[in-house]
């Protein structure tokens, strides 16, 4: 189907400005409402360095004790020092840090104690990133005695990173599937979709600091997800589309429309990444072959469900199935009386609401940040390409598929800071090899 | 308030280095996104390419700056085959995808420790400019001295890069010119306007394409080399895809499909940005701008709110007047599907 639009077609008209206008200023209007009182406090970076002794009490189970006394340094990234310090009695050091940039830490093993050296085969000193900072106090450990990670085995190793690209996999799958909804019943890339991402989460992260606990904030921020999804349609791109501007224009609008979001996030977050106040320094527990802490564990299960509770929707209820015949092909539908503009309607608030829960459990599981949604788009991108760009079911395939293997991709020697590259060479290989994804129709394509 | 000095700034952006090299990776990227209607939106990439391609060969390689030309071309066109071969034969919107990818990956390859040794990390390359500031001490550009009058003041230093930023523009500006009147060009906006009938000609519709794509992406890699050159540094974190982002919104002010939009729209971009951050940044001098208790706007958050109004200004125009200031409506009739 070619629709081939001419801006000559339309009018503009004083009141589409107004309604635009207005538009925008209810979305910053809410976000404005629920401004987080906690952005001033912004605190000095520092690393902070732990030395634990690996040691095992009588059942054999790991039972590490601090190690005070030992001289630890950090120093820039060009071998320049930055400052040392001994550890405490809870064998902690904290050296402050001019900003979040890369540095490396060093542990002075002359200073450990008669007997002890670092755990086999561990370094001596350890770079740490400036992406690493989740806070602005990152932590680095220096383990000495006998190894545990070496007792560690290769498949406890693949596990473990299974586990957490499963988590990330579900994530990423929840996110997507209004972004690839959307393109399929309106045709339209929304390069603002991460955004959606991200005001779920900060919206929880507001009302989580204004005294709701996170149970409470975030079926509120989900609920406010759908509203922000559903005014993006009834004041902007429903809008567009009753004026015929050209599906390339629309992108361009989503892209403005990010950039607004994204510096309005800024604007009222700030720059520096927090955690939510609840369910925050959680021990993870052995389970099998892996250590979960019961947060990750309940989200992980939580998004498997709501993901099942999707996949049921789109395949048995009535608006499930109007979905998937609007999507397929909308002027079709509409002929057998589907109210297909409903329908979009339907999706872009489901969509975003889902890209909000999508945000906030990714809060739960990192932290929350300005640009978390940004990062995300990448590879939600790559997981509806994977999946089949339009395909309800394609998203979510890809976007676990493209979850699990980012984080699994370190098994096979890529530097954590760069996991998402691999993301990158599954959608240039599917584009390649099979560009209407696992699931796409072949006549979608070109 | 000093009106003046908001009048001053707003005049120097007009024609500094930022609206110089942003006009030159417009020109590039209007030849994609303008003529031939491909969303490139990884022009960063392609600036990066050209910076690192110049500021590799002396802190790495050991060899003379001006190899550095070569070797940002050739990144560029490695870059833009990457880019073209799996999406240029598929619906526009894929090389949206996978442009805004590639840029993100290159940006996150070339900051990374892993690779530091040839990129320096986070922290980027210096120290390799100074062949080329050799050349202007030659012409006798004196480096600390300050030319010119009012807002136009410029030391020797960014004389110099201002002199070689906007002849390049011209001369792309009149190079794309020629060029889009040629058949070439010609086949490249029928392209646009409708792909199978152009295939039906017996034209290689993805040949040209390609070569669009490389042409723009190659004019994008010396905006970065002038961007390198201003600075006399490269950093990572400057080629994000903000950076493709704000090109286009100077591109669209100006006006799609057209040289004279091209080259206009990033001056105005960057004209309306120093206004606006002029303003802001006069109204919080004193502390921050308070409605009660509620704190509207503080120093610190100028930045943020220019760039916020900047994308609302993308949206409105694209919503009101897509042709820019000196676009064509009828030049803007390509579509997605």
């Amino acid at each position: 189907m070619i629709q081939r639009t001419r801006w000559s077609d339309y009018q503009p008209s004083r009141r589409r400005l107004v309604q635009l206008v207005l538009g925008l200023l209810v979305a910053i209007g809410a976000l404005a409402a629920t401004q987080s009182p906690a952005n001033a406090q912004d605190s000095d970076v520092a690393i902070r360095i732990q030395v634990k002794d690996q040691q095992r009490n009588a059942a054999g189970q790991a039972d590490n004790q601090p190690l005070p006394g030992v001289t630890v340094s950090v120093e820039t990234a060009d071998g320049a020092e930055i400052g040392s310090a001994v550890t405490d009695e809870q064998g902690v050091a904290l050296i402050p840090v001019p900003g979040k940039d890369n540095y490396v830490v060093k542990i002075d093993t002359d200073s450990l104690p008669d007997g002890k050296g670092l755990a086999d085969g561990a370094p001596a000193e350890q770079a740490v990133a400036a992406d690493s900072f989740i806070t602005a106090t990152r932590t680095v450990n220096f383990f000495t005695g006998a190894s545990q990670s070496s007792k560690q085995s290769q498949v406890d190793r693949i596990a473990q990173r299974i586990a957490d690209g499963v988590r990330l996999g579900l994530i990423i799958a929840m996110c997507s599937v209004g972004l690839s909804l959307i393109f399929g019943t309106t045709g339209l890339t929304n390069f603002a979709h991460g955004e959606l991402v991200t005001f779920g989460a900060l919206v929880a992260y507001a009302l989580n600091n204004a005294g709701l606990h996170i149970i409470i904030a975030a079926p509120l921020a989900v609920i406010a997800g759908g509203c922000l999804g559903w005014g993006s349609d009834r004041f902007v791109f429903a809008k567009l589309r009753k004026r015929n501007v050209g599906l390339i224009s629309q992108m361009v609008i989503t892209i403005g429309l990010a950039i607004v979001l994204k510096n309005m996030f800024l604007f009222y977050f700030g720059g520096r990444d927090k955690p939510f106040l609840n369910y925050t320094n959680q021990v993870g527990k052995q389970i099998g072959p892996i250590v979960i802490t019961p947060r990750d564990l309940v989200v992980t299960i939580l998004s498997a469900l709501v993901l099942l509770v999707v996949a049921m929707t789109l395949q048995y209820s009535r608006l499930g199935k109007a979905t998937r015949a609007v999507s397929d092909n909308v002027d079709l539908a509409s002929a057998t009386g589907i109210d297909s503009s409903r329908v979009i309607r339907m999706i872009w608030i489901a969509g975003a609401a889902l890209a909000a829960l999508g945000g906030i459990f990714r809060g739960l599981d990192e932290q929350v940040a300005w640009d978390m949604g940004t990062s995300l788009l990448f590879l939600m991108f790559a997981g509806i390409t994977l999946g089949g760009l339009g395909s309800a079911y394609g998203a979510l395939v890809g976007g676990f598929c493209v979850g699990l293997f980012v984080e699994t991709a370190t098994l096979f020697g890529v530097p954590t800071e760069l996991k998402t590259a691999p993301a990158l060479l599954i959608l240039i290989l599917i584009l390649l090899v099979r560009p209407q994804g696992i699931l796409g129709r072949a006549q979608r394509v070109g | 308030m000093d009106i003046e000095a908001i009048i001053r700034n707003t005049f120097s952006q007009f024609v500094g280095r930022n609206a110089c090299y942003y006009a030159i990776a417009a020109i590039g990227l209007n030849i994609q996104f303008g003529y031939t209607g491909l969303l490139n939106f990884g022009q960063a990439a392609f600036m990066a390419a050209g910076a690192y391609g110049l500021a590799m060969t002396v802190s790495v390689m050991g060899i003379s700056m001006w190899w550095g030309i070569l070797f940002g071309i050739g990144y560029a066109l490695i870059l833009g085959v990457i880019m073209g071969v799996p999406t240029l034969r598929l619906r526009a919107d894929y090389l949206a995808i996978v442009t805004i990818a590639v840029a993100e990956i290159v940006r996150l390859f070339v900051r990374s420790v892993w690779a530091k040794e040839a990129f320096g990390g986070t922290d980027g390359l210096r120290d390799f400019a100074s062949a080329f500031q050799n050349v202007g001490d030659s012409l006798g550009i004196e480096r600390a001295k300050v030319y010119g009058w009012w807002a136009f003041q410029f030391s020797g230093r960014d004389l110099w890069v201002l002199m070689v930023g906007w002849t390049l523009v011209a001369i792309f500006g009149v190079f794309v010119w020629l060029l889009m009147k040629s058949p070439w060009g010609r086949v490249l906006k029928a392209i646009r306007e409708d792909e199978d009938a152009v295939r039906s000609l017996g034209k290689n519709v993805y040949s040209y394409k390609m070569q669009a794509l490389l042409m723009g992406g190659v004019i994008g890699c010396f905006s970065g080399m002038i961007f390198a050159l201003g600075n006399a540094s490269v950093q990572p974190d400057n080629y994000s895809r903000d950076l493709t982002f704000f090109v286009l919104t100077g591109l669209v002010l100006g006006g799609v499909a057209k040289v004279s939009g091209s080259i206009v729209g990033p001056m105005l971009f960057w004209a309306i940005y120093a206004f606006i951050e002029s303003i802001l940044r006069q109204v919080t001098e004193d502390g921050p701008v308070r409605i009660g208790d509620y704190t509207l706007i503080d120093s610190t958050k100028v930045g943020q709110v220019v760039f916020m109004l900047m994308g609302l200004m993308l949206v409105l125009l694209m919503t009101f007047r897509p042709q820019g200031l000196f676009g064509n409506r009828r030049e803007l009739a390509f579509d997605g599907r």
